[in-house]
Formats: C-alpha cells, structure tokens, sequence
C-alpha cells in the first residue's frame, strides 16, 4: 500500500494585514508626490545701488518692458530676437561690470513675460539688473 | 470548593508593529516640513532650461492673489530683507539659496521688490519655473 506524504506547506498570508498594506503604500506614495523636488533657475541680481560717478562712466544695455512688448535701447525688438541682438550689443564688453543688462518694466508686467526676456539676457551672457520705476509725487493743484 | 476562574489572555498582535513605526516615521517626517507652503495656490511660470533647485531654507512665494509668504507665513514685503537675513543668518555662499515661487500672471509691482529683498538680504535667487517642453 502506498502511503500518500501530505506535502501541501503552502501558507496564506493573514487576510487583515491587506488593509494595513493598501493604506501604508498610499500614504507612502502621496508623501513621495508631495516631496518632489522643485527645479528653476539661478539668477545672480547684482545689488542695484551705484554712486553717482559709476552711473556717469557706465552706459549700459538698457531693456523696457511693457506688458506685451519689449524694446532694447529704446527700440522694439521681438521676443525671438533679443538674445541675438543683445549678443551684438554685449560682443566687444569682456569685463562683467560692461556686461550688466538694466531692466526696466512696467508695473502691469507679468511674471511669465520677465521671466522669458530675462532668460534671454542672460543666454546672450548679460547681467541682469532690475531698475525700478521710481515713485513720483504728483501735487494736485488746488 | 473553589471553583476556578478561566482566564483570557489579551495580546496586542505583535504583527502591527511595523505598520504603527512606519506611519508614525511619515507623520513626524511631514511634521518636520517646516516651510511646507505646498497649500497655497499659484502656477509656476515655464522655461525651458531648468536646474535641481536643490536644498532651501527659505522660500518666498507670492500666490494667485499677489500675496506674499515668506516659508509658508504671510509678510509684507517691508521687512522682508531683514526677515529673509534673519533666517540666512551667516551661511556660506552656496547655503544661501533662496527658492522664489511666483505665480506666472503676478504683475512687476509685486514680484520686483521681493527680487531686490533677496538680493539686500544676501540669498543666492532661484526662480522656481516649470520645464517648457518643446514641441
């Protein structure tokens, strides 16, 4: 007579545990998603104040700003081309302090728009300097 | 005669360990976040090359509505330099990294002189921008 070996080992793991998974590995996932790391850009802004003399000696690239247009030394420039006209302009300067790129914008200017000119200014090696339109007193005359 | 009692022996499973460690581990590492300013609304402006910004202590953020927080707390924009220098206090160059969030459509008036506060304060300026993919 043949003797059957009862060679059934296999194990389940606990049902309850399932639960206490589910909720470690979703917990464990929303904080993975909440902690990604940020990622930008660097920008070095030089501190803006000058003495009278530098101001007099230095004759910067200057950039405006409205809320749509953009305009190098007072002339209109498209957005695809600032980058290269500005890489003209900054050629002959090898010293950083000739390099620096004023920036003067508009108070309506939005962020996304600075964003993508200053990047320009600085893919064509210039520095950037913000010039902030100073406060005017307007007396109103009685 | 005595008539004994049947005891019930009560255990605290032993198998939940590990689960109780780990959530409380994740509780105390959320707790520890502590600039966490992820409960604010704003959308990052786009570009097209973007670096790690890597580690910050100090975050400065202003949202949807042009409001400013310095880690997560609303301030004003006056005392920002003092506040940001504060929190700096006598780092290296290269521990002073200052991460600025600003909401894409935030007009000059705003995000211009939390600019030139981190530039007074001494922080290394990092635009927190989103990655324009090219298509």
């Amino acid at each position: 007579m043949r003797v059957r070996r009862s060679t059934n080992l296999m194990t389940e793991p606990p049902a309850t545990a399932t639960g206490d998974i589910a909720f470690n590995l979703i917990v464990f996932f929303l904080v993975c998603a909440s902690a990604s790391p940020d990622s930008g850009r660097r920008q070095n802004v030089p501190r803006s104040e000058q003495t009278p003399e530098q101001q007099a000696k230095a004759q910067h690239v200057e950039v405006n700003l409205t809320r749509t247009t953009i305009a190098i030394n007072g002339e209109a420039t498209l957005p695809r081309d600032v980058a290269p006209r500005l890489r003209m302009l900054l050629m002959d300067k090898t010293r950083p302090e000739d390099r620096v790129v004023v920036v003067k914008s508009r108070p309506e200017v939005p962020y996304h728009h600075w964003i993508a000119t200053t990047a320009a200014i600085e893919q064509a090696g210039g520095i950037v300097t913000i010039q902030r339109e100073e406060e005017r007193v307007v007396q109103i005359g009685s | 005669m005595k008539i004994k009692r049947k005891t019930f022996k009560a255990d605290v499973p032993a198998m939940a360990m590990g689960d109780i460690a780990f959530n409380l581990l994740i509780f105390f590492v959320i707790l520890a976040q502590a600039n966490d300013d992820s409960f604010l609304k704003w959308q990052p402006a786009r570009a097209m090359e973007v670096e790690p910004a890597g580690y910050a202590r100090v975050s400065v953020l202003i949202d949807a509505e042009d409001k400013l927080y310095l880690n997560g707390r609303q301030v004003g924009v006056a005392m920002l330099a003092s506040q940001i220098s504060n929190l700096l206090e006598d780092r290296p160059p290269g521990e002073r990294t200052v991460l600025l969030k600003v909401h894409r459509e935030a007009q000059a008036m705003y995000y211009e002189p939390v600019i030139e506060a981190i530039s007074e304060a001494g922080g290394d300026l990092v635009h927190v921008l989103d990655k324009l993919n090219e298509e």
